[in-house]
């Protein structure tokens, strides 16, 4: 087990050193702390990558089955996201954003039971992959939305980011989409319905609508700082569907 | 009319009602589901005539993706009505050996157009699981694997002899001890201890580790360790009425589908080795989910790509 944890450890303290770079390129005003946190942003995807892959070798299997080892996965998106976005918009504030995100997240996942247990019988199967790594790519996108609207409002730089909240929230709405569709199709092989009402269902179809009502409210034109409140509180539709439904309600999805 | 129908308020307004209803059934509603009222029906109905009208309000001008997106919203509750309305689901209880066409659901029981007899039944675990022997002796605990034959040594110097291990403890007609099945049930250690100059030989419950707690110099416990179970099968045979004969393995997550009926591996009975319970389903709606879920997914990309 060692291994893997001191990869998934250093990911942790590299992305905290990132946001610590960006934190000083603000309150020093030096350019220069960009690059460092890229670099930090860089190595720690590549650490937390290789604590996957050790992960996946020592488990034998997709490391995706309970709630922190899809919240490692989850943030294995983050970086990419938030690389691919900065990169493309040419905006740096991106990076600050993913930072803050996956700092946020290794802090949850610290919070969370470790202990690695066998596949029950209905988690055996092909559909995990896919069902979980959609499903966590689009809470990524999601969460990187989320810190990047707080971060634009207090500021008051909504108009800045607006188009590029409009991709993440985008991205991840197709990526859910695919998350729910592909969890229907499994849950029909593995539960015998593709559709049953369990918590998690219910919640991330209502997680779906209010993204799908907040891209809609945005096609009608609502901009700015409204838009950046709504993806706020979409993104809580989003913590209470992957969190809330597992600690404080009982269904089918109970291991993550 | 198509206007109104098709309005985004509309849309909006059905969301909140939407939210609503689950937040109500998450929070207050511990009766029965508000899913399968008439007014949740209506809210669906409703948000299908919304999409729908405002797909072919722009049928015209609007680019490929939208309209194939929107169809497969439109389609896929179509589809959820069809399963809401002609989904059939029963349980098929099946005992080795014995042929069935019987299933039940909670309140009626139906014949199926075919017989499904089970060969065999089988629980897979991930290793074979270990009974482990603890004995706390002056506040300290050791811990043996049980191994039928070897001998124990306590801290304390005493002797404990293992003399057989059972998967699930059973008794026959004549007191005979017995496996009930092969499965780790109810898990048993018989052992010969060494109490107060005399030999005992006492048997040890997994499920029940209080047992002879008094009458010992020291506790004994026994319990089993690894028991995770991998999967269940069931080797079957479905017989049709026209003499053709099916031969299956269904396990969780690989089920059968035959005919237009789906038979699952739902579960099974620990204390009976030969039953096995499978769900059998008939739900043509899902087709028709899954050709929704296609433009659905086929428009949200062809969306992203814009």
């Amino acid at each position: 087990m060692a291994a893997q944890i001191t990869f998934i450890n250093a990911a942790f303290a590299l992305s905290l050193a990132a946001l610590g770079a960006c934190a000083a390129g603000y309150v020093f005003k030096r350019r220069g702390t960009a690059a460092v946190a890229a670099w930090a942003m860089g190595l720690a995807w590549a650490a937390l990558t290789t604590g996957l892959g050790l992960l996946w070798h020592a488990l034998g299997r997709p490391p995706l089955s309970n709630q922190y080892e899809s919240l490692l996965a989850m943030l294995w998106f983050i970086y990419p996201l938030s690389f691919y976005f900065s990169r493309r918009t040419g905006k740096p504030e991106m990076l600050p954003a993913g930072a803050l995100a996956a700092c946020l997240l290794f802090g949850a996942a610290a919070l969370l039971d470790k202990t690695p247990r066998p596949l029950m019988p209905a988690l055996r199967s092909n559909w995990l992959t896919i069902h979980v790594l959609a499903c966590m790519a689009a809470y990524a996108a999601f969460a990187v939305a989320a810190v990047a609207a707080a971060w634009a409002l207090a500021k008051k730089k909504t108009e800045v980011l607006a188009d590029f909240l409009l991709r993440l929230a985008k991205t991840g709405f197709a990526f859910l989409t695919l998350g729910i569709i592909t969890g229907s199709v499994w849950a029909d092989t593995a539960w015998g319905a593709w559709w049953s009402w369990d918590p998690k269902e219910t919640w991330s179809l209502l997680t779906w609508l209010g993204y799908a009502a907040a891209l809609h409210l945005r096609k009608k034109g609502l901009r700015g700082a409204k838009f950046s409140i709504i993806l706020l509180g979409c993104f809580a539709l989003v913590l209470f569907t992957y969190f809330g439904v597992n600690f404080l309600l009982s269904g089918m999805h109970s291991y993550g | 009319m198509l206007r109104a129908l098709s309005s985004l308020y509309l849309f909006f307004s059905l969301c909140a009602l939407l939210a609503a209803a689950f937040i109500y059934q998450t929070v207050f509603n511990t009766g029965v589901p508000v899913y399968g009222t008439p007014w949740f029906a209506a809210l669906g109905l409703a948000l299908a005539a919304n999409i729908a009208a405002c797909s072919l309000r722009r049928l015209k001008t609007a680019p490929a993706h939208f309209t194939l997106l929107h169809a497969g919203l439109v389609i896929i509750i179509a589809g959820a009505f069809a399963t809401r309305f002609y989904r059939f689901e029963a349980k098929l209880p099946l005992h080795t050996g014995a042929a069935s066409s019987k299933v039940y659901t909670q309140d009626a029981s139906y014949e199926l157009p075919f017989s499904v007899s089970l060969k065999d039944f089988r629980l897979e675990y991930y290793a074979e699981p270990r009974g482990r022997i603890t004995v706390q002796e002056n506040g300290a605990a050791r811990v043996f694997d049980a191994r039928e034959g070897e001998t124990i040594t306590t801290a304390g110097g005493a002797t404990i002899k293992v003399l057989r291990v059972t998967r699930d403890f059973g008794l026959t007609a004549k007191n005979e001890v017995i496996d009930k099945s092969p499965y780790w049930h109810n898990p048993a250690v018989r052992l010969e201890l060494l109490s107060g100059g005399k030999k005992k030989k006492l048997w040890f419950f997994g499920n029940f580790p209080g047992m002879h707690g008094q009458d010992l110099p020291y506790r004994v416990s026994y319990a089993v360790e690894g028991a995770e179970i991998k999967n269940f099968y069931s080797s079957i045979l479905v017989k049709l009425s026209t003499g053709t004969e099916i031969s299956a393995e269904v396990s969780v997550n690989t089920p059968l589908r035959y005919g237009g009926y789906t038979l699952y591996q739902t579960s099974y009975d620990p204390s009976d080795a030969g039953y096995s319970l499978l769900t059998v389903t008939m739900d043509r709606g899902v087709w028709v989910v899954y050709a929704g879920f296609s433009l659905l997914l086929l428009g949200i990309f062809l969306w992203l790509r814009k």
